[in-house]
């Protein structure tokens, strides 16, 4: 009972937040922090937990949101099918790509991960440019239909939407995170070999956690692609491929509020200092450098155990505060 | 009776050096088995190969009345066949809880009680980290984790190297009492627990069986000594 207390306030606390910041901040930048936090999350997943960097999350984002583009552009007008086919989209192209890929040792997973988000790019842009319009992108805004309760073709509605999906996801990871699943992926990460002497096939493992992490993934492409009634090749460009992995380690590798703060602190960043700054991705260069040199474990990595101490000890001097009231 | 660990003729090698000249070995249920031997000998070689690590250029290994031969590692697991490796790593991230799940889940045999009887110390130590305990715990912990499913044969490697007389005096109660159930292979260079419990004793020398001592007499810790 205690745990599921525990396992709540943390969650609500982190949501109610987010929530609050609705109230405060721009919509476009809320709506942009739930969406990259849940592009974080899968990347976050397969670090943190399988131990797989992966440099090419754009081509699973780009399967997610062209899924989505394609049903919305020439097929139908309900955003919720075209996410619904955007996350089958992301769930068909890590199922097809994932039994050949989790094989590899990790620097090559990441290397031939880059390289499919490379091929992403070029079939969007240029092989299948009579399909998706090549730079010029699919625009499919005005055609998307209102939808009953929440109308999610609208920004603030959206929002809401996003904020419900964020949340689910969330849980999701949580309670892969307390599951046998979760333990088998950390620990195929720590020693594979001794998994198998327990009777667990690692390939299994690791292509289950890639699947619903991609899927994940392309779960935040079709949402992008609602949000913004927009998608065009840049979203796959190879130049974004690092920043879910930037975002993860500057949120800190592997937690689960990680890619929540990740992506607030990267989506600020951006969204502040393009504003006073020209040159401002210099900038956010030389400032990531500083913050991950100076908590290698990333933003929720270093407050972590601050807080955990802070609350325990004031736990502590409650509890000794009663037992001193009890005394008197 | 049918051995419940027959290898015949096994040949392996890492890459060009070959590790293991035709090695033999067979054992009955409820035997416990060791392998002794110097450094280098091939005893660990010969653990991996049965657990199905390493494959074998030539011969043949049959357990639980399967060939072992080209199955992986967790293959070899589920048929009851269990490897517990020399180096004592635990997955040190996971709880000792959690450790003992992932031996349960494969075997959906959750009957954790039957580990603490035998490895009381664990009990109290259930929700903290397998890297924080010591050397000796973290051996029960992954002779517990294997226990789970009641594995037919039990590979062990080296379970005193490095440990406390007083936790290899307990290691020693504790494979005696297991081999009412479970074959046991050991590999060990204690001589003196290997005498006290093994009913057969390979001696292994240069990749090579040298000696196979089967009688209660001939076990003694000087005679095998003459075979290192």
């Amino acid at each position: 009972m205690m745990n599921a207390i525990r396992w709540w306030w943390g969650l609500l606390l982190a949501f109610s937040l987010l929530a609050a910041s609705w109230a405060f901040l721009p919509l476009p930048f809320v709506n942009e922090v739930v969406i990259f936090s849940i592009y974080t999350m899968g990347c976050s997943f397969l670090l943190g937990r399988v131990g797989f960097i992966s440099f090419g999350q754009p081509a699973y984002l780009a399967a997610g949101a062209y899924g989505t583009a394609f049903y919305l552009f020439y097929f139908g007008t309900d955003p919720y099918v075209g996410i619904l086919i955007g996350i089958l989209s992301g769930l068909a192209v890590s199922g097809i790509v994932g039994p050949l890929f989790v094989r590899l040792r990790s620097d090559y997973f990441a290397l031939v991960n880059l390289a499919l988000a490379v091929i992403f790019y070029y079939l969007m842009q240029k092989v299948l440019a009579d399909i998706t319009k090549g730079d010029n992108g699919l625009w499919f805004l005005t055609r998307m239909s209102s939808t009953p309760v929440l109308d999610i073709s609208t920004p603030s509605h959206f929002f809401v939407f996003a904020f419900l999906v964020a949340l689910a996801v969330w849980a999701f990871y949580k309670y892969l995170d307390d599951s046998i699943f979760g333990a088998c992926c950390l620990a195929t990460k720590i020693n594979e070999d001794k998994l198998e002497f327990l009777g667990y096939s690692n390939y299994s493992v690791r292509l289950l956690a890639f699947i619903i992490a991609n899927t994940t993934t392309a779960l935040a492409g079709a949402m992008y692609a609602v949000y913004l009634g927009f998608v065009s090749p840049e979203i796959t460009s190879p130049h974004r491929a690092p920043d879910p992995v930037v975002v993860t380690i500057l949120g800190g590798t592997g937690t689960l509020y990680g890619p929540l703060v990740g992506a607030f602190a990267y989506t600020g960043m951006k969204d502040v200092i393009s504003k006073l700054i020209g040159n401002w991705e210099l900038f956010i260069g030389f400032l990531l450098v500083f913050i991950m040199l100076a908590g290698e474990k990333g933003i929720w990595g270093t407050l972590q155990p601050r807080l955990e101490k802070l609350f325990s000890g004031r736990k502590d001097r409650t509890a000794a505060g009663d037992g001193a009231e009890a005394r008197r | 009776m049918h051995s419940i660990l027959e290898v015949r003729d096994l040949s392996v090698s890492y890459g060009e050096a070959r590790v293991l000249f035709d090695v033999a070995l067979s054992m009955q249920p409820g035997e416990i088995v060791a392998c002794v031997g110097r450094n280098g000998a091939g005893k660990t070689t010969l653990l991996k190969s049965i657990a199905g690590f390493l494959k074998p250029l030539a011969g043949s290994v049959v357990g639980a009345n399967a060939s072992l031969v080209g199955l992986k590692p967790y293959e070899v697991a589920r048929l009851g066949i269990k490897y517990v490796p020399q180096d004592k790593k635990v997955f040190s991230d996971l709880t000792v809880r959690e450790n003992l799940e992932l031996g349960s889940y494969t075997s959906r045999d959750y009957d954790w009680d039957r580990v603490t009887a035998y490895f009381p110390k664990l009990k109290p130590l259930m929700e903290r980290k397998a890297g924080h305990l010591s050397g000796g715990e973290r051996q029960m912990l992954m002779i517990g984790r294997a226990l789970l499913g009641s594995p037919k044969v039990l590979l062990v490697d080296e379970p005193a190297e490095g440990l406390a007389p007083s936790i290899v005096a307990h290691l020693k109660d504790v494979f005696g009492e297991l081999s009412k159930n479970t074959a046991l292979v050991l590999v060990e260079q204690n001589l003196p627990l290997v005498c006290a419990i093994a009913s057969k004793v390979y001696a292994l020398k240069e990749g090579r069986i040298v000696a196979e001592l089967a009688d209660r007499e001939s076990i003694k810790p000087d005679v095998c000594e003459r075979y290192l």
